[in-house]
This record gives C-alpha cells, structure tokens and sequence, in this order.
C-alpha cells in the first residue's frame, strides 16, 4: 500500500526511450519531482488543515492564530439544531449503509452467478448511477417524491442516498466474488448444505472483506453527500452538509470550521476502518485491495 | 444392484450436445473411469450424477433409485474437485467435518470420523492448517478426506491430480487405488489421462463427443481398442491404412498381411491395420509374421526403451518400442537411413473400421 507518485519518472521513461529531443535537464532530476510532489500535496491539503487550525482558534478571528481552545466546539455541541442534524446525519448514513449494502450485495452476486443474455446489458446499466451527474440524480428524486406527494423527511433523503450506493456496493463486491471460485459453492451443495447455506456458510465468509469495506464506503459517501441531501431533505432537521450550507449564507463563523474538521475526523475513522478491519482480523488482504478489486494486495 | 445407472441420458447445452444418450451401468464398489479428451462430455456426465446439471433426456439412477428431482445436497454422493475447492476460511479439520455438520452428526462422531479421514490420507497433523498453507498434494488429500468422510455410495472425482507434478502423481494414483480397495466407495473417476486410468481402473468408458466408444477392462480396452479413436487415444498405436480381404488386410504398398477381419467387414472396404508399437519386431523375424520393408528415420532414446520410427512409404509411418537390455541396446543396433524388415505376429494386429 505505498503511494507510488514518483513511479512514472520522466527520467525513467527518457531512458528506455532514447529521445530525439532530450527533455529539459530539471526534468531528470529528481530533485524537480520532490518539488512537484510537496506542492501537489500543499494544494490539496492547506485548506482543510487551515480549517481544522482555526477550528480551534481561540478567537474569532479567520485570519490570525491566537491561542488553542474548544471553544467552537462547545458551542457546535451547545447548539440543539446542530446537534440534531448531527444525528440526523448519523443516522442517514448508518441506515444507507446498512440497506444498501444488503441491496448492493445481493445484486452483485446476481450479476456474477446468474448468466442470462441479460448479464451483459445488466452489468453496465448498473454503472450509469455512479455516472449521472449529482445534481440531476437529486432534482429528479425531488421531482418523483413531489409527484407521488411524498412528504420530503429523513425518508426521502435516506432513500436519494440508497439509490446512488447500491452501484458502489455492487461494484466493490462484485469485484470480490469474481475471484470467489463457483467450485467452491458446488463443494458446499455436495457436501450437503442447501443454497441458504451455502451462501451463508461459504460465501459470505469469504466475501465480507468486500462488504464491510463497501459498507464503510457509503457510509462515508452518505455522511457528507450534499446534492442529493439538498434536494431531497424536508424542514427539519436538515442534515449536517445542508445546514453548513445554509448557515454559510449569513457569515462564515469558527462553528463552521469546527463542524467541519468533525466531519472530517468521522470520513477518516470510516475510510481508516474501511482499509484497516479485514488486516486486522486476520485476513491476508488489505482493505485498499479489497476496494480497488484486487486480490491478495 | 448397480451403484450408477445412466438410462439414454443426453445432455445439451443449447445447440451443442455435451453428451449424447448414455447408457451405463457401473457396478457397486468398482473403480469406474470417464476417458476422453476435453470436451468429450466427461465432466458433464459427473456433473449430472453430482446434481449440478439436469439430463435434457433420459434419467440417472443412484442405486436403484432416479434421482432427477434429488438436490445436489441431497443426494448420497460426494466430489473431488479438480480445483480441490477447498473452504480458505475454515481450518483443515473444519473442512472435512463440513459435511458432517450439515447432516447434524452428533460432535463426538465428527471427531472421531474427521481423525480417521485425516489418518486415512496422511494428514493427520495439519488438521489445524488453513488450505492456503499446504501443499497442492496435501490440498488435494483434504478435498479427499472431506468427500470420503460422509461415506458416500459414489465418489466422484474430477481429474483430480490434474494440477500435480508427475512424481506426485503417480504417488497419488497408488494411493488413491488402495485408499478405494481399502474403503469399498464406487469412484466414479473422470480424467484426459491414457496411462492413469489403465493404471487406476476396473473398467474405463472411452467418451469421444459425448458418445461412449467403447466400455470395458483396461486390459480389454488397450489389446482390443473398438475402432481408431480408442486406438490412438489408449497409448501410441500404429495406424495402417489398407483394404479388407480374405484372410487379412492388403496395404496401400500392396503387401497383404493376414490378420483377422471382422465378420461384418465388407471385403474391399477400407480399413486400418493397428499394431502396438511393442509388438513390432525389427530385423530376426520370426516365421509366420506379417513383415514390411521400411527405412529408419529416427531414434529417440527413452531411458528404458527406445523408439525406433521407420517409413514404409512416403507419409506412412510406424513406431516401434525396443527394450534397451543390456544384451542390446536399440540406439546402438540402427543407423537412421538403414533398410529394415519390420513385422508382427498376425494376432497382435488389429483390423479397425
């Protein structure tokens, strides 16, 4: 699991290609790509690790440092309406994970074990969700709640979220059980155990690396998705990114800064726990090769 | 009573026919070998007594007793597979007690009857390993001890050394063979291999496009193949094409060489002449063999043997085995380009349609 930025070195690939025209020398060095790499890494992480900074500044101030307290955070947790969305959050994410994880799995493991003519078509048509632009998934559940005259609730935006998961659910797992050998559930029905068990017994201890990892992946997805909560979220409470948003419009205070390093906090305990659990109890493989399809990592 | 019984049984997958109406009766406590090359309709033919796939036609009786509408787990048979699939997350021992589990056999029982199986196949002290700790030989051993830890009526094996070196294959063949005189099961043995089954078998069904060619003893099967097909897939065996006449077969060069014609051959049909490559004899011919003159081309040496290739005439060749005893040794004996007279005792040569 090393990050390998620097494998594709220009100078790497000068050498097997004996160039006509020979790239600038700055290009060979190593030196240049140090540079590259560092700055690549400050533009993608300053702004997150100055709003986690100032989350703890003691005053209100955005632009100077002046002193270490908890200050914003009480009073994210003092609030009642925070706190609600906090939990309105939590809950949308852990009743997604779990209902689309369920959903996702048994629709991956009918795209691989059943082979009908429709398998193919199948398998790609379950991809357009992780396609269709945001924006257009959301407005068209609003519009599809507002024309059967659903109440807009925690409901409609939990059922928004499920509807984009199952597709990385079903990617995730599907990859996995690819690898699982249809010899080994022939064994399990030989050796006398009916398909429940089968899937129960054989498979699914097999396959759960993949599920508990696509599992934590939505629940990450949920938790800080803002589009499809936007549009599909009712009068309250509003989830925690919508209400971000709509406190934003009257000022950026510290609060923001200290909701916000929160959230962070909470995606980096799931996707942490996403690629750290299968190694932890015991299996071979990494959680990170588990999400990217890979076996044995 | 027949341990398997296959009644006209076609399969097709779609338009293509894996197996074409198979009818065989294999006989209880017998070593029983499905012989062919892939896709001959072998493993679909195991497949269909395991209950994974259904005869498009005719039925399949498990001692006695039709078993179409019987489950897989239901059926009183058990598998080696050709990849083991073996449980990776379940420990040695929890691999072969899997079987008794499902079928709620009291703890203490498992326990002892796992032991035994694992005892029966050497394995006795890897009962704590995981799968992906043994060796392929040592895989295939569990796959062995948890099939024939439920006792089944019939077990089926799917080339089951197929993925092992040739030592530890020969080595698991001996095994296999005791372990099933010592068990008393039906094997039901399906694999590509002419020299295991000859080596491993009561009986053998040579299979060629899903049709049997021909059903018999090793010994049957390799001294009296039924046509050419079973002829050149069981060992190496000379082919000579020719026309039936009285009292023997007249070569392409105009020889005749008696041999016996079958009574429904037609005379003037065209026919082929087999002779293993170790009947045939080189120079010091005996009288009363059919002889032919040919030139010898190659030589390969092959340790205890050596394989001497003549030309009759151009595109028409035999092989011939000699043994390399001390007294002479073949490499020693012919110059490639000598003249020689090869011939065969008329009863070890073969008229096939």
């Amino acid at each position: 699991m090393s990050v390998d930025v620097a494998r594709p070195s220009p100078a790497a690939r000068s050498d097997a290609v004996p160039a006509r025209r020979r790239p600038p020398k700055a290009f060979d060095r190593p030196r240049f790509l140090r540079l590259f790499t560092g700055l690549f890494f400050v533009f993608l992480f300053a702004p997150i690790v100055l709003v986690v900074l100032f989350s703890f500044n003691s005053s209100r101030s955005l632009q100077n440092f002046d002193g270490f307290s908890l200050r914003w955070y009480e009073r994210f947790f003092e609030s009642e309406s925070l706190r609600s969305s906090l939990l309105a959050s939590i809950e949308i994410a852990l009743v997604t994970m779990v209902v689309a994880t369920a959903l996702g799995t048994l629709l991956a493991y009918g795209l691989v074990r059943a082979r009908t003519r429709w398998s193919g078509a199948l398998n790609v048509v379950m991809l357009v969700p992780l396609v269709t632009p945001e924006i257009v998934a959301g407005a068209s559940a609003l519009l599809l709640f507002t024309q059967v005259g659903f109440q807009l609730s925690l409901t409609t935006i939990i059922l928004g979220h499920i509807t984009f998961s199952i597709s990385y659910v079903t990617v995730v797992v599907r990859a996995r059980l690819a690898t699982i050998s249809r010899e080994v559930e022939d064994a399990a029905l030989d050796l006398g155990a009916t398909r429940v068990q089968t899937f129960r017994l054989v498979t699914l201890p097999e396959l759960w690396p993949a599920i508990l990892a696509a599992g934590l992946l939505v629940f990450a997805l949920s938790f800080d998705d803002f589009v499809m909560s936007f549009f599909t979220t009712g009068e309250s409470p509003q989830p925690l990114p919508v209400r971000i948003w709509s406190a934003i419009r009257f000022g950026v205070t510290p609060t923001i800064n200290a909701i916000g390093s929160f959230m962070l906090a909470i995606s980096l305990v799931t996707i942490g726990l996403a690629l750290l659990l299968p190694r932890l109890l015991g299996r071979r493989e990494s959680g990170m090769g588990v999400l990217l399809g890979r076996e044995g990592a | 009573m027949s341990a398997i019984t296959f009644e006209g049984v076609t399969k097709r997958f779609g338009e293509a026919t894996a197996v074409r109406e198979l009818s065989l009766d294999i006989r209880q406590g017998e070593f029983f070998s499905l012989l062919g090359p892939s896709g001959c309709g072998k493993t679909t033919t195991l497949r269909m007594v395991a209950g994974f796939e259904q005869p498009s036609e005719g039925r399949i009786l498990l001692e006695g007793e039709p078993v179409e509408t019987v489950p897989p787990y239901e059926r009183n048979v058990n598998t080696v597979f050709q990849s083991y699939a073996l449980f990776e997350h379940l420990d040695v021992e929890r691999n072969v007690a899997f079987g008794l589990q499902r079928r709620k056999v009291p703890k203490d029982e498992i326990q002892r009857r796992v032991a035994e199986a694992l005892e029966l196949v050497q394995l006795r002290e890897r009962g704590k390993a995981r799968p992906r700790e043994l060796s392929g030989g040592q895989k295939q051993r569990v796959a062995l001890a948890r099939a024939l830890v439920n006792r089944p009526a019939v077990l089926l094996l799917d080339e089951p050394l197929g993925a092992l070196d040739l030592k530890l294959r020969k080595q698991m063949q001996l095994e296999l063979k005791s372990i099933q005189r010592e068990v008393g099961i039906t094997f039901l043995y399906v694999t590509h291999d002419q020299e295991e089954a000859l080596a491993m078998s009561d009986r053998i069904a040579v299979m060629e496009d899903g049709v049997v060619k021909q059903c018999g003893s090793p010994e049957d099967i390799y001294e009296h193949p039924a046509g050419p097909f079973v002829a050149g897939f069981i060992g190496v065996s000379n082919l000579l094409g020719g026309v039936a006449e009285n009292g023997g077969v007249r070569l392409a060069s105009g020889v005749l060489c008696s041999a016996d014609v079958p009574g429904d051959c037609a005379q003037g049909s065209e026919v082929h002449l087999s002779v293993r490559p170790e009947k045939i004899w080189i120079d010091d011919l005996e009288p009363g063999m059919s002889s032919v003159e040919g030139t010898i081309v190659e030589r390969v040496y092959v340790g205890t043997t050596t394989q001497v290739i003549v030309e009759l005439a151009p595109g028409e060749r035999l092989v011939a085995l000699e043994q390399n005893t001390s007294r002479a040794r073949a490499d020693d004996r012919w110059e490639i380009g000598e003249r020689v007279r090869v011939g065969w005792h008329p009863e070890h040569s073969l008229v096939l349609r």
